[in-house]
């Protein structure tokens, strides 16, 4: 991914796409993909969803990062999750086919944290969507303004580098 | 959709069909001559490259790789590489091709332009086996033969500082000194006195404790404590013994020492030896020993780039979670060429064409599970080539087995020996080889015979002063029309050993036997006894030193090991037979 282009698209998601649903959408993509292996192509998958979506994508990375920097912990769940799925007898057909399936294991599917991820991830996307869109509304309302004014986005709005390459505005 | 996002990664697609269209081969093909360069340390060319994706497949064609010792030679070069890569395992990043062809394999051509790269260090390797057989057929000096009848032997002086044998006596000596007083040091029977003593204090501390059950318990980790007492002292005891014997083997060097002085002596007396191996290898030594060590190094090239013995990829393991692996119904290595079809030309001047298969060429044996296999034949008039050979590095060693068999062979003209000493020219004669290696893991084994059938032998023997000497050689070749050159190797890769023989050796004996065997053997014996003379008081005074000490160190062991038996029973006597310690046998 290009980073000056996610910059980009992060700057421009502080003022675009901040409806409360866009913003709970975003945190729940970022919620999901901060439970995966980052090397692996499910993860990868759903960057670019994320990315080619219409989601926030500030909330979406901020979410990412903070599962991320929580995974120690939340690994402790999906991980025996995950287990019991990849050894139960009963899927271990499915998973053998996939597994003698090009392509398939770059998703990583055999590693357990990534369909432990999946299943949990699942299971708390609408909460944390609801609660997500919750904490839009909130932000519109009474955080929105601030971050506009915080001396971070002014001074980055106001430099000559962000005037020459968001020439078309924000 | 965002398609501020979609529309430049579309782009990108269109960007990167383009490059693989217009850019890819031309980078491949420079990235390709970077690559055997820096490998080769020599230029490399590559005339064409072509590769297509529907299917994976490559051209390659006119391959040519300098030689980095000689400028203006080819190490390899070949016509044509073609092959066709299977699909479904390129998807595992894989690349398993199924059937290759390489056309037009030829080795130590000429080349037009020079092969030297800019800033490239020149290696340059002695051969050091070759040397030491050049040395030996150069030092088989045949020029003062003649004054054997004169008591050589009487004039030469031996002096004891010069000879390894007596060097390596005296270092024996000082090392043995050394060594003893470290083993005495580290046999420190005080301590075990002292430990002994410790159990003993503490086995009259508990016959006064009246709880039973703390007393069975006190007297159980006495016998225990004692136990572990006496397997030191055992250890130590083995220790010693190990590092006495491991010294007295040092000794057996000193003999191998002596044959070498009393070699290096005849040497400098210029006196040749009778033995027909001496003489064989003076003759064809130095021919197969450049011969051998060529092919070691080719070996320890190919075994530099040879696959590691471990089954790569299947040991990933993730840094997060777990991995759990499931049956694979085909797992692929991650270069495979199944089969290999191969022609080409040997040799330069009237070059023999050839053709066969090597299959099962891969960096992954292991997971393979196959060796790679090579038959190549040619043919060309009265020449007839045949080679057969495999490589399995399917387990813990890699094991070779190789055939070869070489017949017809025009051999133009050809010279054995050293001028020095003794050579012979051989014109006209056809060649047959036949040879067989074999190597697992650095050891290697095998055996060659080159038969010269129709040839004419001529010996310089303008070196020889002794008419009579000279004479007998020149006839012993006279009339001769063929000669068997044999040979046979063992060692390692990296440090090859040859034992050659020939019929050409069996008849110089003759003919040295018959002019003056019976004065050079003479002259031998005398020159051994000097070499013994010189080294006998040296010897004698390791012999005695030795033997001083080693009694005194077996004596002091055995003195130790009976007080602490003793001092054992004695504890197991005062328990009364109550305690575990009546089990405890010393």
């Amino acid at each position: 991914m290009n980073p000056l282009s996610l910059i980009r698209q992060f700057i421009k998601g502080l003022t675009a796409e901040t409806t409360p649903g866009q913003i709970g959408a975003g945190i729940a993509l970022g919620f999901l993909i901060g439970l995966m292996p980052k090397a692996t192509l499910t993860a990868q998958l759903l960057i670019v969803v994320m990315m080619a979506s219409k989601v926030n994508l500030p909330m979406a990375v901020f979410a990412v990062a903070i599962v991320s920097l929580l995974n120690p912990f939340i690994d402790k769940v999906t991980d025996p999750v995950g287990y019991a799925l990849l050894t139960a007898e009963a899927l271990r057909p499915l998973w053998t086919k996939l597994y003698n399936t090009p392509v398939f294991p770059w998703t990583g599917f055999n590693n357990t944290v990534v369909p432990g991820g999946l299943v949990f991830g699942a299971v708390m996307l609408a909460p944390v969507y609801l609660g997500g869109k919750k904490f839009g509304a909130y932000y519109n309302d009474k955080l929105r303004a601030r971050v506009m004014n915080s001396k971070f986005v002014k001074g980055l709005k106001a430099s000559w580098l962000f005037d020459w390459y968001f020439r078309e505005g924000v | 959709m965002r398609w501020s996002y979609v529309a430049p990664r579309l782009t990108l697609l269109v960007l990167l069909w383009a490059f693989f269209f217009f850019a890819f081969d031309p980078l491949l093909k420079w990235g390709m001559i970077k690559g055997i360069e820096k490998a080769a340390k020599a230029k490399a060319e590559i005339a064409e490259l072509e590769t297509g994706f529907f299917p994976p497949r490559l051209k390659m064609a006119g391959l040519a790789v300098g030689d980095s010792s000689a400028e203006f030679t080819n190490v390899v070069e070949f016509a044509e590489l073609s092959f066709a890569a299977e699909g479904k395992p390129l998807l595992e990043k894989k690349l398993v091709v199924e059937e290759g062809t390489l056309k037009g394999l030829r080795f130590g051509t000429p080349r037009k332009t020079s092969a030297k790269l800019p800033f490239v260090k020149e290696e340059e390797e002695e051969s050091r086996l070759a040397a030491a057989m050049s040395a030996e057929a150069k030092n088989f000096a045949l020029d003062r033969v003649g004054d054997v009848k004169t008591d050589l032997s009487a004039d030469y002086k031996v002096e004891p500082g010069d000879l390894e044998s007596v060097k390596l006596a005296k270092e024996l000596e000082e090392s043995y000194t050394a060594n003893y007083a470290g083993l005495a040091e580290k046999f420190d029977d005080g301590k075990y006195k002292a430990d002994m003593d410790a159990l003993k204090a503490r086995y009259e501390k508990a016959k006064g404790e009246k709880n039973f059950i703390k007393q069975a318990k006190e007297y159980a980790d006495i016998a225990k404590d004692a136990k572990k007492v006496m397997d030191a002292f055992k250890k130590d005891k083995a220790a010693a013994e190990a590092a006495l014997a491991e010294a007295k083997g040092a000794f057996k060097k000193l003999e191998e020492a002596r044959r070498r002085d009393q070699a290096a002596v005849m040497a400098k007396m210029k006196l040749p030896s009778l033995d027909t191996r001496s003489i064989g290898r003076m003759l064809a030594g130095p021919m197969i020993a450049e011969k051998t060590e060529q092919l070691m190094k080719w070996m320890a090239i190919a075994k530099k780039y040879m696959p590691a013995g471990t089954k790569g990829v299947l040991k990933n393991e993730a840094p997060r979670g777990r991995e759990v692996h499931f049956p694979k119904e085909k797992t692929y290595p991650t270069v495979l060429i199944k089969k290999l079809q191969l022609t080409g030309e040997l040799g330069l001047d009237q070059p023999l064409d050839y053709s066969g298969t090597i299959e099962g060429l891969t960096t992954q044996p292991q997971v393979y599970g196959r060796p790679t296999i090579a038959a190549i034949k040619g043919a060309k008039g009265p020449r007839r080539l045949d080679f057969r050979g495999s490589l399995d590095a399917t387990g813990d060693l890699i094991r070779t087995d190789s055939r070869l068999s070489y017949s017809g062979m025009a051999i133009g003209a050809m010279s054995l020996g050293s001028p020095s000493s003794l050579s012979v020219a051989i014109n006209g004669a056809t060649g047959a080889l036949e040879a067989s290696a074999a190597t697992e893991g650095d050891k290697v084994s095998g055996k060659a015979a080159f038969r010269l059938t129709g040839a004419s032998f001529k010996p310089s023997a303008e070196n020889i002063k002794a008419a009579q000497l000279r004479s007998a050689v020149e006839s012993s070749f006279a009339g001769l029309t063929s000669a068997l050159i044999e040979a046979d190797i063992s060692g390692t890769v990296t440090k090859p050993e040859l034992s050659v023989r020939t019929d050409l050796a069996d008849n110089l004996s003759k003919a040295f036997s018959s002019a003056m065997g019976a004065e050079l053997k003479k002259a031998q014996d005398a020159a051994k006894a000097k070499v013994d003379e010189a080294l006998k008081p040296y010897k004698d005074r390791l012999d005695s030193m030795a033997s001083e000490k080693q009694a005194e160190l077996s004596n002091k062991l055995k003195a130790s090991g009976d007080r602490l038996s003793a001092e054992g029973e004695s504890l197991l006597k005062g328990s009364s037979g109550r305690s575990p310690l009546d089990k405890l046998k010393f």
